[in-house]
């Protein structure tokens, strides 16, 4: 197996954005920041494989700005985005039979706050191997 | 004790009334204006927004019980007292039928004048308070979602995914019992959670945006979908659940948001049936609309109750009998059916059971008694 993937987790509640780490920890490098500012810097300053992106934070959906500012990023935008939030219901109302906003990052997958240890795991298990896939590694 | 000057409106076509009373409150803090005439009286009222109207019931023209009406739906908060002329105790009941405060019977003292007016003004304060604690309990329940969203659900989910770690990591460390506790644990919070998206699901979906991707449904397919879904307590309860669609029936709309709109009825009438009840979903056409009527046999709506059920939070008497649930499914409903430029209503024979009845614009349907509609003039609005 080759070196271990990087996931950076970007959450303004720690107590949650821990839960978490505390999972993926447990295969990947995890870094954790708890804003989208200090999200954006770590993405400058490392290559992530994969993010993993709160929606509400701050003073609003802050979440899906920093997912936009990603799409528009030429390199970035190779980066699959793992969206955790706890706002599926209005999501999944407003776009019913889409996982996510169509505005969204292509290669975005959405799970619901709180979420299972084996789901997580699967899915960015799966994010990371269709990105590699994509890249042709 | 009252810093702000309180206005006060007098109208009647007697003169010497309304010297009479200008004179009384002369040295009065209100600032008091008069009309001699309901026309006037009331274009008065609607401009110069009295505290306090005092309007006499037998005037020329307009009368005083129009100038109430006419007043009391412009602002209902605004008090009335009504004159009354001679012992006209069955016209003074009336006014108060139509929002009179009360009534003042001529002639008059100018204390009884005097002391009518502090109580009007008191009952002005009581009624600007109430409707001000109503305002402000509305934007509340426009800003729960918000609220519940950042404060109740950010810590549940918090708690929630920490106890899936802690569980997960202690999994063959701590005993059973130990690891049972710690599972009832996650599944409270898991309750409490499902809990709080039901009440966000009701607040903070805005419908509005479905519009824009409205398209062409049979109704036979959400109304299936709803069925289907109450199926697993129809089963349950043994009722059983009629449904005869109309192919036919074709609207404009959000078939997920139907469905929705659909479930909840449909599963209502299920959660309030008898056991071995029945449940009729039809479907039919009638004057330009798609008819959904749902009818239950179960155990009816109390009629104190029916004008609220389709507020948010209202669950009326279903709260003591013991049902489940968080008062919104039908908040919602109505939501969704309104977007889609429909309604919903309700009628009840309680202990017998209740029908509901949702009515939406029909696509391509004939003119109202128009019978036969050539084919060229059906297609006209298919664009989409």
């Amino acid at each position: 197996m080759s070196e271990r993937k990087k996931v950076l987790i970007v959450d303004d509640d720690p107590d949650f954005a821990a839960g978490i780490r505390a999972i993926l920890d447990t295969q990947y490098d995890t870094v954790v920041v708890h804003n989208p500012k200090d999200g954006w810097e770590a993405l400058q300053k490392d290559r992530y494989d994969l993010l993993c992106l709160d929606i509400m934070m701050g003073r609003g959906a802050e979440g899906v700005m920093m997912a936009r500012k990603i799409r528009k990023d030429k390199v970035l935008r190779e980066m699959p985005v793992l969206i955790i939030t706890g706002l599926r219901e209005q999501i999944a109302f407003l776009f019913p039979g889409q996982a996510v906003h169509p505005g969204f990052v292509p290669v975005d997958e959405l799970v619901e706050k709180p979420v299972e240890p084996d789901l997580l795991l699967q899915r960015a298990g799966a994010l990371i191997a269709a990105s590699e896939a994509r890249q042709g590694r | 004790m009252t810093e702000q000057r309180r206005r006060v409106l007098l109208i009647d076509d007697e003169e010497v009334v309304l010297d009479s009373c200008l004179a009384i409150l002369e040295d009065s803090e209100h600032d008091v204006a008069v009309a001699a005439s309901g026309a006037e009286g009331l274009d008065k009222a609607r401009a110069w927004m009295p505290d306090l109207v005092f309007v006499d019931l037998k005037m020329p023209g307009m009368s005083g019980m129009e100038v109430l009406e006419k007043i009391r739906a412009f602002d209902p908060t605004i008090v009335c007292v009504v004159f009354t002329g001679f012992a006209t105790i069955a016209s003074a009941v009336e006014a108060m039928k139509h929002g009179a405060y009360d009534f003042l019977p001529k002639p008059f003292t100018p204390d009884e004048f005097r002391t009518m007016i502090r109580r009007g003004l008191e009952q002005r304060a009581v009624v600007v308070e109430r409707t001000a604690l109503r305002r402000e309990r509305e934007a509340l329940r426009e800003n729960f979602a918000a609220i519940v969203s950042h404060e109740l659900r950010s810590p549940l989910a918090a708690v929630q995914q920490n106890l899936f770690v802690t569980i997960r990591e202690l999994d063959g460390v701590v005993t059973d019992e130990q690891r049972q506790r710690l599972q009832r644990m996650s599944s409270r919070i898991a309750d409490l959670l499902a809990l709080v998206n039901r009440w966000l699901r009701g607040f903070s979906v805005d419908v509005a945006p479905l519009k824009e991707g409205f398209r062409p449904v049979a109704i036979s397919g959400p109304v299936a979908n709803a069925v289907e879904s109450a199926q697993i307590e129809a089963v349950r309860k043994a009722v059983d659940v009629i449904a005869e669609a109309d192919p036919a029936a074709v609207v404009m709309g959000d078939e997920g948001a139907l469905t929705e709109a659909l479930v909840n009825v449909v599963g209502n009438a299920v959660k309030y049936s008898r056991e071995g009840g029945s449940v009729v979903v039809s479907v039919g056409r009638q004057d330009g609309m798609v008819v959904v009527s749902v009818t239950d046999s179960g155990v009816g709506i109390p009629a104190a109750d029916l004008p609220r059920i389709f507020d948010a939070f209202y669950r009326g008497h279903a709260a003591e009998s013991g049902v489940a649930g968080a008062g919104i499914g039908l908040a919602l409903t109505r939501r969704i059916v309104e977007v889609h430029g429909g309604s919903i209503s309700a009628t009840s024979d309680p202990g017998r059971g209740s029908v509901f009845v949702i009515k939406l614009p029909a696509l391509d349907s004939p003119v109202p008694g128009q019978e036969e509609t050539p084919p060229q003039q059906v297609s006209k609005g298919e664009a989409g």
